[in-house]
Parts: C-alpha cells; structure tokens; sequence
C-alpha cells in the first residue's frame, strides 16, 4: 500500500471530525450563531423595509408628490399648501391630486390604557382593508396587529390627542417594529392637529397614456417648491430609510459576526489539530505529504463552515417562521443578496480560521510519532 | 499526595501557554462583544433623551401628547398664552420641534430639528463653533454629524425646499437616531407651514412650586393641552425608541450571550478533557476524586474570571475606540452588567469544566501508564 493511496481512500478529514462529535457539534452550532448574527439583523430589516412600504405600494397613485426635497414618508415632515395642491391639479396629464396628511401619533384606549404608536395618515385610500369600512369624520381604520394589541375590535372608541374616535374597519400587513398605519378621514386630521388646508403629499393619477416617469418630471418643472416621485421611486427612497440608518449597525454585526465565527471556528480547529496532533505524526510517518495534511485541515475548517453556515440558513428560515407567530410585528425576509453576503462572510470565517492549525500542522514532524507525549 | 503541595492548577495551566493565551482571548472576545451590545442598547435610550434632559422640569403640548419625539402637536398662539398666564409658571418658552430627514451625501440622514425663540430657552446648550441662530433660515447643528458630512459653520443645507445656513456647530448634541439641529421657531414654521403655531411649551415653575402641582394646575385651567413631567415624556420617549430597536438589539444580545457559552464552555471542556492523561497520572499517584473536581473547577474559574476581566478591558478600550472613531454612538457599560457578565461566565465555566465530571470519576489511573 503506497502512502498516496491511504491517503486518498481513507476519509482521514470526516473520520477526524467524527472523533469528537462532540467538540465538532460546538463548534458548527457557535459558527452557526456567528453567521446568524448577521443573517438575521439583515433579515429583520429587510422584512421592516417591506413594511415601511405597504401603504405606499397600496395606495395606486403613479406620482406622489411631497415638499421640495421630501421623498420619504416615514419619520418626515413634508408640508403643502393649498396653491400648491391646486398648481399640481393643473398640469397636464394629472387625471386626479388628492391630498393627505401623514403624521405621527399615538393610539390610546383611554388614559391609562394601552396604546400603540402609528403613522395616522387622513384622507386617501385605505389599502388592504380586510373588516369593516373606511373611516367616515370621527373614525378609525387601525391594523389588525395593532387592534388586537389594543384590545379593540370594530365599534370601539380609541383616542388620538385626546380625540375620541370610533373603530370602523382594520387593515392587515403594515404593522412593523417601528409601529403601523392608521387611517381616519382628512377632516378628522385637519380637526386633530389645527392645520387646515395644509397637507403632507399629494397622491397624483395620471391621465390614461401619461406615463408616470413623464408626470413627475412635468410636475417638478411646473410646480415650484415640490418634489414628484413615481410611486416605485418613492418607495425605493422610503425602503433607503432603514438601509441609510441601519448601515452602521448592520456593518459591525458582520464584523463582530466573522470575528466571533474566526473565533469559535479557530479555536475548535486548533483544539482539534492539538488533540489530533499524534495522528497527524501518524499520517507522516506513513508517508502523508505535508501538503496533504494542509488540506486536510483546511478541508476540516471548510466542513465546519460549511455545517454552520447550513445550520444559519435553517435556524433563520425558523425564526423567519416563529417570530411572526409569537409577534406580527418583526416579519423577518429572507433574501437572496444578503444569504450570499453571509456566504462570503463564512468564506471569510474559513480562510481566517483555517490559518491557525495549518501553522501548526506544517511543524508536525513525523518523528513525533516514536515520542511520548506526556 | 496532597494536592494543595503542588500548584498542578497554575502547572497545568501555564504549560501551554499558547493554548492559554488562546482560551483566554476566546472568552474575553465573547464577554466583551456581550457588554459591548448591552451597552449600546442602554447608550441608545439615553442618547434619545439628550434633549430633553437639559429642559426644565415641565413640558406642555397639545391634548393628549405622551411623547416629546414621534408624535404631532400643534398649539396655536392664544394656548401659548394661557398657559402662561398659569400661577406658578415663571417662563413659558414655545419651541417647534419634530423630525428633519436631512439628505446628505444621498443618504438620509434623521435629526430632531428644534426652532426656538432666540433668547429665550430651547436652543443649544454648548457651542463648539460659530454662534446661535438668529434670523430666518440659520441653523446650527451637531458638530459630530457636521463633521460626518464635511459640513462647517458658512455651509448652506438644502431642506424642505429651503436654504439653511449653517451659523454655528453644537456639542454635547450628537446621537445615533435623534443628533439635534436648531434653528429659529419662526424657521421651523415656515418648514411646516404652520406659523406663530409651536409643538411644546418648555415651562419652568416659580421658586417653591413643585412640578407635580405645576402640572395638575396646567391641566385644570388651560383645556386642549397635556401637562407632563419632563422625565415621563423622557421614559416615554426612551420606551418608545429603545423598545423599537431594542427587538433587534436584544437578539443580537442574546446571541452574543450564546456565543459566549458556547465559546467558554468549548474552552474549558476542551481543556479538561486535553488533560486526562495528565489527570489519570494524578490519579495515579494518589489524588482524589474530590481534589480532581476542586482541580479542574479552579482552573475553569481562573479561565472564567481572567477571561471576564480581559473582556471588561477589551470592552472599556473598544468603548473609548468607539467614541473616538463613532462618536455619535453612546455605549454605557455598567458595574451591574461586568458583575453579571462575571457571574455567568463563571457559572458557564464551572458547569463546562464539571460536565467531564463523570469521566473523570471513571478515569482509570492505567491509562497515565498507556501510549
């Protein structure tokens, strides 16, 4: 038996791992939560930037149109008056300009109730209403997530600023972390917040023919001191919102998550080249090439990735179905980009990883076999 | 033998002083990533407040306002007067605040826009460069998130349709979600559309009169106004913030704390059982059973405590690193948090390095003897 035909008949890296189950088993599930640190931050804002958009992508408009410079909804002011709304009616190509107002606020049950925080959005559509109907002057549309964590169901009076309103209908899927839609009637706002005549946006039809991308640019040539959007775009900018704030965070999640993944895996190889450091005198002596021995470890630390970063995929696919159950407002979203950045996250983990026992392993001399090691 | 004649704890543990140093750096790396995550959790709340917490005692906004950031209020010009006229009030400075979703550098950038009278208080507390807004369209703004966007005193900031010029640089201002910009009332109304309107009266009692009684008084004579304590708008504010983000945080706290057990007990069980030729040959010579789990719940301790401090090290230079480099990010680790990280890191050492206690009650002396 020549030594390159032990070495390649044999599954020396498996039977190495499969030695300690135990040590190999710790060491995938702490690579495991390295990588899930970072896909399940970028899942968890990834389902929040969904979210953010829901009422934007529901209410059918082609142009939305804001305050010069304004193209986000959430945590924004954007303030326009009446000569602006009648400006943006008049260019052509606008079949219909109906104002909203968008305002922060919160939803109470009485004054020492519950209470849920919700951008109150007056006049427009009401985009997937599921029970009950639109509000009229003195009531409510809330999330369904909302509803239920008020206790409130269709009838029931909330208060908004110390304005009593009737329940009249809920909506479904706007509720994120950050909190949810609720939909009262424009007058109602106008009453609640002492601003007539001012609205937030302006949610623009266009006439059949017109093309969106056209009108919003008519719109920013004709009307002075706004900023028309298309809806896509707009939702494009309001989803940046979350990416722009999290960047930071999100950044040193995947450093903290690779230096703890260099960590846990490094350190579960090297236990294992340590322990295994007679078998590897062993191999040589019976002729295992030193760059075989690299392999094999580099082989090792590539299984234990390779076993983490499954388990990653499989732990957040179960958290991606768990967490809604347990709270309907972290919906958690699985993407393509962010399952590949994790992957080159792991890559990463393994090269780093692996650099530690190869270190080692290339010293081992086969003579250490014939000595006693304690 | 007794064992207590020889140090074998410190022996064993400063044989390999590489596989020591490693352990060592494992269970530092995890305890300091746990504090380090907790603290930002905790720097987050406060730095949401910062506002606030240079306000005097008592804020009055419109009915039903519980919270100082996310929610609209709107007072017009004759409540401002009320209010005012309250016994018991000493000042009552209107101010107009609310969120500027500033776009710099094609990013969007928030900020709590504060418009004040000039003169009276609201405005900023610290200046680092130039001089308090004075007319229209002044601003003055962070000096970290100025710094961040190559912004200076003389830059012009396009918002809103306006130009605002910045006047002067604050500090003491800055943070993650909410760093403060200021600029006149009289500015941030146009912005709103909303003239001689404010959103928070900023109200300071008469000597001798408590806050509590200052707001009971408020709400009873003044109607379509809410009275509230400065600190309860700040809880509010803080629950409100902190409790959006701290889903997110908390896990990732979670799966730090994970890691770290995980991380401790890999180490420790590693090390013991690495050890069980050296610990037979213990045996052997006479050791007891009960002397061997002492043994090794020594050396798992020493690994735990060592390991806890240097993370608390690694944690306070990361934290200065951190404020130097970050600035607008405010991580508090506290006494409670290093003692409960201490506490548990021992307590995870103690149970990895026992785990192998049944093995170890089955070591068979022999096997020192054995190749």
């Amino acid at each position: 038996m020549t030594a390159l035909q032990f070495s390649s008949s044999v599954p020396l890296a498996r039977r190495q791992l499969l030695a300690r189950r135990g040590r190999t088993l710790a060491g995938v599930i702490g690579i495991a939560v390295a990588l899930l640190l970072v896909l399940a931050l970028k899942a968890i804002f990834a389902g929040m930037e969904g979210r953010l958009t829901a009422f934007i992508d529901g209410t059918g408009a082609d142009v939305i149109v804001a305050q010069e410079g304004v193209t986000t909804m959430h945590m924004t002011q954007s303030a326009l008056a009446a000569d602006a709304m009648a400006a943006i009616a008049r260019v052509p190509g606008v079949a219909s300009a109906q104002g909203i107002i968008y305002k922060g606020a919160f939803v109470e049950t009485g004054p020492n109730g519950r209470s849920g925080i919700v951008g109150l959005v007056g006049g427009g559509p009401v985009p997937d209403l599921v029970e009950g109907r639109p509000p009229r002057p003195g009531e409510i549309v809330l999330d369904r997530a909302l509803a239920n964590q008020l206790g409130v169901d269709e009838g029931a009076v909330v208060q908004v600023l110390g304005t009593r309103l009737r329940v009249s209908g809920q909506v479904e899927g706007t509720a994120a972390i950050t909190g949810s839609f609720a939909f009262v009637a424009r007058a109602t706002l106008e009453q609640i917040v002492n601003a007539p005549n001012v609205v937030s946006y302006a949610l623009v039809r266009a006439r059949p023919g017109t093309d969106a991308d056209e009108l919003a640019i008519r719109i920013n040539q004709d009307v002075t001191g706004v900023t028309a959007s298309t809806r896509a775009s707009f939702a494009r900018s309001e989803r940046s919102v979350v990416g722009d704030m999290s960047t930071d965070i999100v950044r040193a999640m995947i450093l903290i998550g690779f230096v703890i993944g260099v960590a846990v895996a490094g350190l579960v190889a090297y236990s294992q080249t340590l322990a295994q450091q007679r078998d590897y005198g062993v191999l040589r002596a019976l002729g295992l090439s030193a760059r075989r021995a690299l392999s094999l470890v580099l082989v090792q630390v590539a299984t234990l990735v390779l076993a983490g970063f499954v388990l990653a995929l499989g732990l957040v696919g179960l958290l991606a179905l768990v967490l809604p159950m347990l709270s309907p407002t972290l919906v958690l979203s699985i993407r393509m980009e962010d399952v590949l950045q994790a992957a080159s996250v792991a890559g990463a983990v393994a090269l780093a990883a692996a650099l530690i026992p190869v270190l080692h392993v290339v010293r081992v001399e086969p003579a250490s076999v014939f000595r006693r090691t304690s | 033998m007794r064992s207590g004649g020889v140090p074998v704890a410190r022996r064993q543990l400063l044989a390999e002083p590489a596989k020591l140093l490693v352990a060592l750096a494992a269970v530092a790396a995890a305890v300091a990533l746990v504090l380090l995550l907790s603290g930002l959790r905790r720097g987050l709340g406060e730095q949401v407040t910062t506002y606030l917490d240079r306000q005097p005692p008592v804020l009055v906004g419109q009915a039903g306002a519980r919270d100082f950031l996310s929610q609209v209020s709107v007072l017009p010009p004759d409540m401002v007067a009320q209010v005012a006229r309250v016994p018991g009030v000493a000042d009552a400075a209107p101010i107009t605040e609310g969120y500027a979703m500033f776009s710099l550098h094609d990013k969007r950038v928030l900020a709590l826009l504060v418009g004040y009278d000039p003169g009276r208080r609201g405005g900023p507390w610290q200046l680092a460069a130039g001089r308090r807004p004075a007319s229209a369209n002044e601003l003055v703004l962070d000096r970290v998130l100025a710094d961040e966007h190559g912004l200076s005193v003389g830059s012009t900031l396009r918002f809103r349709g306006t130009n605002l010029r910045i006047v002067g640089l604050s500090s003491g201002t800055s943070g993650f979600m909410t760093p403060l910009a200021f600029s006149t009332r009289a500015t941030a109304n146009a912005l709103n559309e909303l003239p001689d309107t404010a959103t928070f009266l900023l109200v300071t009692p008469e000597r001798g009169i408590a806050p509590e009684e200052l707001v009971r008084r408020i709400e009873r004579r003044v109607s379509g106004v809410s009275a509230s304590l400065r600190d309860r708008l700040a809880a509010n504010d803080r629950d409100l913030f902190v409790g959006a983000w701290s889903g997110p945080l908390l896990a990732m706290v979670l799966i730090a704390a994970a890691v770290a057990v995980l991380v401790i007990a890999i180490t420790v069980y590693s090390a013991t059982r690495d050890r069980s030729r050296e610990y037979a040959t213990l045996k052997a010579i006479g050791l007891g059973h009960t002397a061997l789990l002492r043994l090794v719940g020594v050396q798992a301790g020493v690994l735990a405590v060592s390991g806890t401090a240097l993370g608390v090290v690694l944690a306070a230079a990361a934290t200065r690193g951190g404020t130097e480099l970050a600035p607008k990010y405010l991580i508090v680790v506290t006494a409670s948090d290093i003692a409960w990280m201490g506490v548990a890191s021992l307590l995870f050492a103690l149970v990895a390095g026992l785990a192998p206690a049944r093995y170890l009650a089955n070591l068979d002396p022999a096997t020192a003897f054995r190749r």
